[in-house]
């Protein structure tokens, strides 16, 4: 069959392989083996590979675009062309299979961590922080656990209480201060990666999102019951992990402070 | 009135996010709001929040951009779920999308692909939106693309295609006045010869836009305002429709709320159709621009 004459399936995946080939759109169609001539037509202006070339420029363009939406801290740190670049590998790699662009970021700090761009466990933790902000972003709401609610449990009941978190609700750990680079980037200052470890919730209240910074001790007990363990269990982790009992003041001011920000959809009583 | 007897709703504008705060905080005079369906299938957050607020006080049209309606790939059941079970939730008064491919082998390009104009595209595409409507319980609105390549396989103009899956497949049409002025540089063609082929009593909307003229092409930017020769296109199409719903597109360098719902209701003076007045218009858009 003549290329002019391409049955509709092989023509859409011959047309999709040149736009979204990573090289320029000459390389493109030399990849893609079939005569553009014979199966683009020419306008008054331009030729058929140059008219093709319009898709093909603007593909790279929306993927970055959509990609900055979601990293644009990540892109303000590495500058227009090595976002670009990286933006290119991620997704020739992770191509969009999605109706919606909101989740073609997903796998990018994995790539970051597999790569061998400089600064790369500075860069996994700050686009950590970036997606987890997007997720919390379209998380489900929920009504978030009245304020007073374990203040109803009988005091011999407390330790058997299971939480239910929001949905809207990221606990992340980092090897760099993330929260303090993305910071700085939000208030137009530089950014520059600060090792130390740290800890952060990310959530959502009233449709806003919020970066609560959290100290080791707060972030494994929170862990601990995002992940469904009881407030007893809990306390047995955190012994474990840091070889003391909480402190009564501690818990006091954790579940003050998570109520307060609406950490909580549910309680129940285990038996 | 279109053969779907699907209202005029007036001038509305495109819902951006970028209006959210003015709208719920002004609650502006506008006659309908265009969303745009992927931006709120995946998320419980803020724009599902907004929308569902705003489809409180206005009509809420769904205008999708990912259907692939012309792809090779299986339909989307699980997209089309969730677009009707949104279309339900914001009492959309219709759904619509683009005569066009997104992506193939299971990925998106995210770009309104051009179809070749011949047979099989027509009984595939035909197909395809028949399913779809059956699926939606109302008839799919089918909106006419930008594109800047033509197939060499292509047998039929794009109207003359448009017309006759309109036909086959019983859906409505959103005619998009700019893409005809894009196209017709792009392709040169007649763009008054584009509005007159089409089925006026399928036409249930209509868009507006800017585009960007590079001189040997024009992109379609949807970053300005627009042009003389756009609204001459409406007024034409206008006379043909009869007053339909109208709306204005503005998705890049946007500009705030009150500048793109003034451009919109620039279209009310060319909705007199009923009264029997046309604003004073040339008969003709200049051909072939290049």
């Amino acid at each position: 069959m003549p290329p002019s004459e391409l049955a509709l399936a092989p023509l859409q995946e011959w047309m999709q392989a040149v736009v979204t080939h990573p090289g320029d759109v000459y390389e493109a169609a030399e990849a893609a083996a079939s005569d553009v001539d014979a199966i683009v037509l020419p306008s008054k202006t331009l030729q058929p590979i140059q008219r093709l070339g319009i898709y093909h420029g603007m593909y790279m363009l929306r993927m970055v675009e959509a990609m900055e939406a979601d990293y644009a801290a990540v892109a303000h740190f590495l500058g227009e062309h090595a976002f670009g670049h990286l933006v290119e590998g991620y997704v020739q790699r992770f191509p969009s299979r999605s109706y919606t662009f909101n989740r073609l970021g997903d796998k990018l700090p994995g790539y970051v961590a597999d790569s061998t761009i400089k600064q790369r466990t500075f860069l996994y933790d700050l686009a950590r922080l970036e997606l987890a902000m997007t997720q919390v972003f379209d998380e489900a709401e929920a009504e978030p656990l009245p304020a007073d609610a374990i203040g109803t449990v009988p005091p011999e009941s407390i330790e058997a209480i299971r939480f239910t978190p929001i949905p809207a609700l990221r606990l992340l750990a980092f090897r760099y201060d993330a929260n303090e680079a993305f910071q700085s980037f939000r208030e137009g200052g530089q950014i520059r990666p600060r090792r130390g470890k740290s800890w952060l919730a990310v959530h959502r209240r009233d449709y806003s999102v919020y970066r609560t910074p959290l100290s080791q001790e707060a972030f494994t007990f929170l862990g601990s019951l995002v992940s469904g363990e009881t407030i007893g269990s809990a306390i047995m982790t955190f012994r474990r992990r840091f070889r003391r009992l909480p402190e009564q003041q501690e818990l006091f001011t954790w579940f003050r402070d998570w109520s307060a920000e609406g950490l909580f959809a549910a309680i129940a009583i285990t038996e | 009135m279109n053969r779907f007897h699907l209202p005029d709703l007036g001038v509305g504008v495109g819902l951006r996010t970028v209006h959210y705060s003015h709208i719920l905080g002004t609650q502006p005079s506008v006659d309908w709001f265009e969303a745009l369906s992927e931006n709120y299938l995946d998320t419980g957050g803020r724009p599902r929040f907004v929308l569902e607020k705003i489809a409180e006080q206005y009509p809420i049209v769904l205008h999708g951009v990912s259907m692939s309606i012309g792809g090779t790939d299986p339909i989307d059941f699980d997209y089309l779920r969730k677009l009707k079970a949104l279309a339900a939730t914001v009492n959309a008064r219709w759904v619509s999308d683009h005569l066009c491919w997104t992506g193939v082998s299971g990925r998106n390009v995210h770009d309104l692909l051009p179809m070749p104009y011949n047979e099989e595209s027509l009984r595939h595409t035909a197909e395809r939106v028949k399913i779809v409507s059956d699926f939606l319980e109302c008839p799919l609105v089918i909106e006419n693309p930008s594109s800047y390549v033509e197939f060499a396989s292509s047998t039929m103009t794009e109207w003359d295609f448009l017309a006759a899956l309109a036909q086959e497949s019983d859906c409505g049409l959103l005619l998009d006045v700019n893409n005809i002025y894009v196209s017709s540089f792009n392709h040169s063609f007649d763009p008054n010869v584009y509005v007159d082929a089409i089925p006026a009593d399928r036409v249930v909307q209509v868009h507006l836009a800017g585009h960007t003229n590079h001189g040997t092409h024009i992109i379609d930017t949807h970053n300005d305002f627009v042009i003389d020769e756009v609204w001459q296109l409406y007024a034409r199409a206008c006379a043909r429709t009869g007053n339909v719903s109208t709306l204005m597109e503005w998705d890049a360098d946007i500009p705030d709320f009150e500048t793109v719902h003034a451009e919109a209701r620039k279209a009310e003076a060319f909705r007199t159709v009923s009264s029997g007045v046309l604003p004073a218009v040339a008969d003709e858009v200049a051909y072939a621009s290049v």
